[in-house]
């Protein structure tokens, strides 16, 4: 086991090295040159220079801030190896991923460090509810229509389903907005907290509950759909089992049919869909962020690039590759721990 | 088999279409005829067959069992009209364009009622004006009817509520700005109602006020105005003058809208006409012979007609004087003495020309809407100009008959002399209402269906087409290739679909490449980042059937590997395919529309389902006009949920567990 996940995890790098190599080419391609652009404002900023004075005063500055930010060759590869840290810049630092250095935000102009953090807190609280809620919510559901496959109810929500996940997220947020926010004012439309007023304690939380009910609610209900269809559809393949005849031939009761030998059955392909879905959320709440003026990750990422606050945008992206990649790992070995006919180490 | 043989061999000279006719033709009607061709079978064997059973295809038991799901049935035909309506609807559109803008018709409600004009006063009609969403008219018995698009956006104002005053009184002179109603009745007291809040009536102190010029205290204060004096009462868009037959004039508004207010105020020098187009007011001094704006250099070059090259004013007039002016939007049209006819202003290259007068033929009058002029001759003939998007210039046979005609915004109505409507043309309303820039949304949505589907189909094809080259090169040849490919393939899943979607069309957004290459490239972004599901399908499903007799038989003949592959295998997998390509077109379609709700996809003013919806990322727009994203949503949510239906049918009725089980 301890061999197979160090062989995942040398193979995740490999990949997370190959796709940020390719995104920071692709970064490459944007024609910013941030040396020319700092070099230019501070010379700005100085007076009483002449015209002389101050191109060359500019051409010192942008040699200066060349090597600072690793881009006085046009060597790629070096830049990258340079961005990661494994390779010094020409003063012979190295600065860069490993050192710790992620960049400066020239949106928020504060180091990328200190802006991710509290968007990540967010986003990762708003998961986590929203996971909890729509797990809660699903796999009831879908052990009740796998159940009472074919009858009225099972119908009805199959519709629900469908529909559910035929629309786009930003489709529901509109109409739960126009819904709750405009016709029942039930709901504040955006936001995270009441602006100007400082809670604490449990006001505070009742505070945030109000805020972020509505988005929580949304995210549920958009994962509604593909969720109780998976677990419909894998209980339904359990309970056709030919172990689940024999028990029932035994006369075993209904209940512990159900829930010990079929939806322990079918807990395998949910364990796989609930873990992937759980990491996909971290790019599907961008959507809900973005709608509902969250301070998330989703936000963060949007504004970043709409702005072209490129050291941001590179950070969140290996992120979400890592976040991707870990996910597939833990679905692997998740897959072992669940069913005992995998061995994850062959 | 040596036959079967022959066939491939043969199908191979007819070329890859005919190859692909038949696997779909395989697919549905099956290969039985195909057989029957070389191998005929006697008619009496045949029908001894058909008495022990009927034996059908794959294909055919799937067909069946797809019409017999009537919910299927309903969601493929709503597809098809839905794939007819965007690709056939735009022809049908000749008129519609992209970056058409209209100032006066935004954030229309849905409606048809914009020419609905109200039977009480179609028979006695003495004016008709309008400017923005709504119409007025005014009977010959002094009677006011309001229609169209009576409340004014966001601001709870009716204008349609008109006031007991006004109802009670008999009014003579009526006209109507952008929101607001300005009317005189026989005693001379001027009423004003609909939205005021930027002195489009009512007195407003000018220290407390700068932008707006006030209409005088005294007639605001319910003083009255000496009706007999008065030439004419004209509104713009939010502003209004009432024109003295003496050529003085009382005139107030807004300075934003109408930026010599100031200057057309204080001008002491008695002009003849008055009129307001989108940003000017413009006049027609007694003394000098030309359109008087107060700014130098507009509207100094004329023209006889829209095709004509531009002479000077000067030139043009002559010795000849300007009788009266009708102002459109952009430019102006004025009459002459000697019944000839000038244009003057902006004209946009799509519109439409007068065309040649008659000998001796002289214009009587002229009457004006946004984007069009409607001219009147003496020998009754009707000619039209300017701008034909809602049919405005589409004049009937019956309007030659016409005493005189009333063209105001976009319609026209045609009156005989007893002030009897004889017929009206031109803008009925918007059905699905218009959104911010006054874009009719139905037309929108037609026209963004067809790149929203265009983009889907697109990216599917591409996402197919690398998904199916490394599905059957992966699982047919396996060993380190399919090691290779299958590690390329978890690299590709790994990506995180939406947040690098996003950054890949921003950052290639960003590019200096022109619109379609970029519209090209969202395509691409989405087929590369979709094709993993179904290249591990197709290795699947050609992983089973590598093992298949048939694919020995043909690898003991000596038939080449790749060609076992592509031409014995895939035919065989082309159903699963058709169902993943079913559900991953609904897909892209959703992520394109994600991608462009968010601006990172097909930016406006090009129209997609997507970026329609972009307008609705604000509160206000959601609470109050909600037509501006319902429509759009209902397009798009219809089009991706029956795509969807069509797809899980046709999962279920191909999969024979699920069959037997149902």
């Amino acid at each position: 086991m301890g061999k197979y996940i160090l062989k995942r995890l040398g193979y995740m790098f490999v990949v997370l090295i190959i796709l940020s190599f390719l995104l920071f080419l692709i970064y490459n391609l944007v024609p910013s040159n941030r040396a020319y652009t700092d070099a230019n404002e501070q010379v700005k900023t100085m007076k009483h220079l002449t015209p002389e004075e101050s191109k060359a005063k500019f051409n010192e500055l942008y040699k200066e801030y060349q090597i600072k930010y690793g881009t006085d060759t046009n060597n790629k590869l070096v830049r990258y190896l340079r961005w990661v840290g494994v390779m010094p810049n020409a003063r012979g630092d190295y600065i860069g991923l490993l050192q710790g250095n992620f960049g400066y935000s020239y949106q928020e102009k504060d180091d990328v460090v200190n802006v991710i953090p509290a968007p990540m807190k967010n986003t990762v609280i708003i998961n986590i509810f929203s996971t909890i809620l729509a797990l809660g919510i699903t796999i009831p559901l879908g052990i009740l229509c796998a159940v009472k496959k074919g009858s009225r109810g099972d119908k009805f929500v199959g519709v629900f389903t469908i529909i559910g996940y035929s629309l786009p997220v930003f489709l529901i947020a509109i109409l739960f907005i126009w819904l709750f926010c405009s016709k029942l004012h039930w709901f504040p439309p955006s936001g995270m907290k009441t602006l100007g007023v400082n809670l604490e304690g449990w006001a505070y939380i009742k505070d945030r509950a109000y805020y972020l009910a509505l988005p929580l609610i949304t995210m549920t209900f958009c994962s509604l759909g593909s969720m109780t269809r998976y677990v419909r559809a894998s209980m339904i393949d359990a309970l056709s089992l030919d172990c689940i005849k024999t028990a029932r031939a035994k006369g075993v009761r209904e209940k512990v049919v159900i829930f010990s030998h079929a939806f322990r059955n079918a807990l395998i392909p949910i364990v796989t869909l609930v873990i992937g879905w759980f990491l996909s959320i971290f790019s599907g709440s961008l959507m809900i962020e973005q709608m509902f003026g969250l301070n998330g990750m989703g936000d963060l990422m949007i504004t970043s690039l709409r702005t072209s606050d490129f050291d941001v945008i590179m950070i969140l992206q290996v992120f979400y590759v890592t976040i991707a990649l870990l996910g597939n790992l833990i679905i692997d070995i998740a897959y072992g721990l669940v069913d005992p006919r995998v061995r994850v180490n062959k | 088999m040596s036959k079967m043989n022959n066939k491939e061999t043969s199908s191979k000279k007819r070329g890859l279409f005919a190859t692909l006719g038949r696997w779909f033709k395989r697919l549905f009607f099956g290969s039985s005829r195909e057989l029957e061709d070389f191998d005929p079978v006697s008619a009496a064997e045949r029908a001894r067959q058909a008495d022990v059973e009927e034996i059908v295809s794959p294909a055919m038991q799937v067909f069946r069992g797809f019409v017999a799901h009537k919910g299927a049935m309903f969601a493929i035909c709503v597809v098809i009209a839905m794939f007819i309506l965007v690709f056939v609807g735009p022809l049908f559109m000749p008129n519609y364009d992209d970056a058409y803008k209209e100032t006066t018709q935004k954030n229309i409600r849905p409606g048809l009622s914009m020419m609905s004009i109200p039977d009480d006063i179609a028979n006695d009609i003495k004016s008709v004006d309008s400017y923005g969403s709504f119409s007025v008219g005014l009977s010959n018995s002094g009677k006011v009817a309001v229609w169209g698009d009576t409340k004014l956006g966001t601001t709870g104002i009716d204008v349609a509520d008109i006031p007991e005053a006004v109802q009670n009184a008999n009014i003579l002179y009526l006209a109507a700005g952008y929101d607001h109603i300005i009317a005189i009745d026989d005693e001379g007291h001027v009423y004003g109602w609909g939205n005021d809040r930027l002195g489009q009536y009512g007195y407003f102190d000018e220290t407390a006020y700068p932008n707006i010029l006030s209409m005088p205290e005294d007639i605001a204060n319910g003083a009255t105005v000496n009706v007999d004096d008065i030439k004419e009462l004209e509104c713009g868009y939010q502003a209004s003058c009432i024109l003295m037959k003496d050529g003085s004039k009382i005139i107030w508004g807004n300075k934003n809208s109408y930026s010599n207010l100031d200057t057309i105020s204080l001008n002491p020098t008695p002009i003849i006409d008055i009129d307001f187009t989108l940003n000017f007011v413009v006049c027609i001094q007694e003394d000098a012979n030309s359109i008087f704006t107060g700014q130098r250099g507009m509207y100094t070059k004329v023209r006889g007609d829209l095709d004509e090259d531009t002479v000077s004013m000067f030139e043009f007039i002559g010795n000849r004087k300007i009788v009266s002016l009708s102002a459109a939007q952009k430019d102006v049209a004025f009459l002459l003495d000697d019944g000839t006819v000038g244009f003057s202003g902006d004209y946009s290259l799509n519109e439409v020309s007068m065309g040649d007068f008659e000998d001796g033929e002289k214009v009587v009058d002229i009457s004006s809407g946004h984007h069009h002029h409607i001219i009147r001759t003496n020998l009754g003939n009707v000619y039209s100009c300017g701008d034909n998007t809602w049919g405005q210039l589409n004049v009937p046979r019956k309007a030659e008959s016409a005493d005189h005609i009333l063209s105001t915004g976009f319609q026209n109505y045609a009156v005989d002399e007893n002030g009897k409507i004889i017929t009206k043309w031109g803008l009925k309303g918007y059905i699905f209402g218009t959104n911010g820039d006054g874009q009719d949304i139905f037309q929108r949505i037609i026209n963004g269906g067809k790149m929203t589907m265009t983009i889907g189909a697109v990216a599917v094809i591409i996402s197919s087409i690398i998904g199916i080259i490394v599905g059957c090169i992966s699982g047919y040849f396996g060993g380190a290739v399919d090691i290779f490919l299958m590690r390329v393939t978890e690299i590709f899943s790994a990506i995180p679909f939406l947040p690098f979607a996003l950054i890949l069309s921003a950052i290639m957004g960003s590019l200096p490449w022109s619109e379609n290459a970029k519209i090209f490239l969202i395509m691409c972004i989405l087929g590369v980042l979709t094709w993993t599901g179904l290249a591990r399908l197709v290795r699947g499903q050609v992983l089973v059937a590598r093992e298949a007799e048939y694919v020995t038989a043909a690898k003991a003949m000596g038939v080449k590997e790749s060609k076992i592959a592509f031409k014995h295998i895939l035919p065989n997998v082309i159903s699963v395919i058709l169902v993943t390509l079913t559900l991953d077109f609904a897909g892209c379609m959703l992520t394109e529309s994600s991608l462009s709700y968010l601006g990172f996809g097909v930016t406006p003013p090009r129209p997609t389902w997507g970026n329609m919806l972009n307008g609705a990322n604000n509160f206000t727009i959601i609470s109050n006009f909600w037509w501006q994203w319902l429509f759009p949503a209902i397009f798009l949510a219809i089009t991706t949920i029956c795509i969807n239906v069509v797809g899980d049918t046709l999962r279920d009725v191909m999969d024979p567990k699920g069959n037997s089980e149902r």
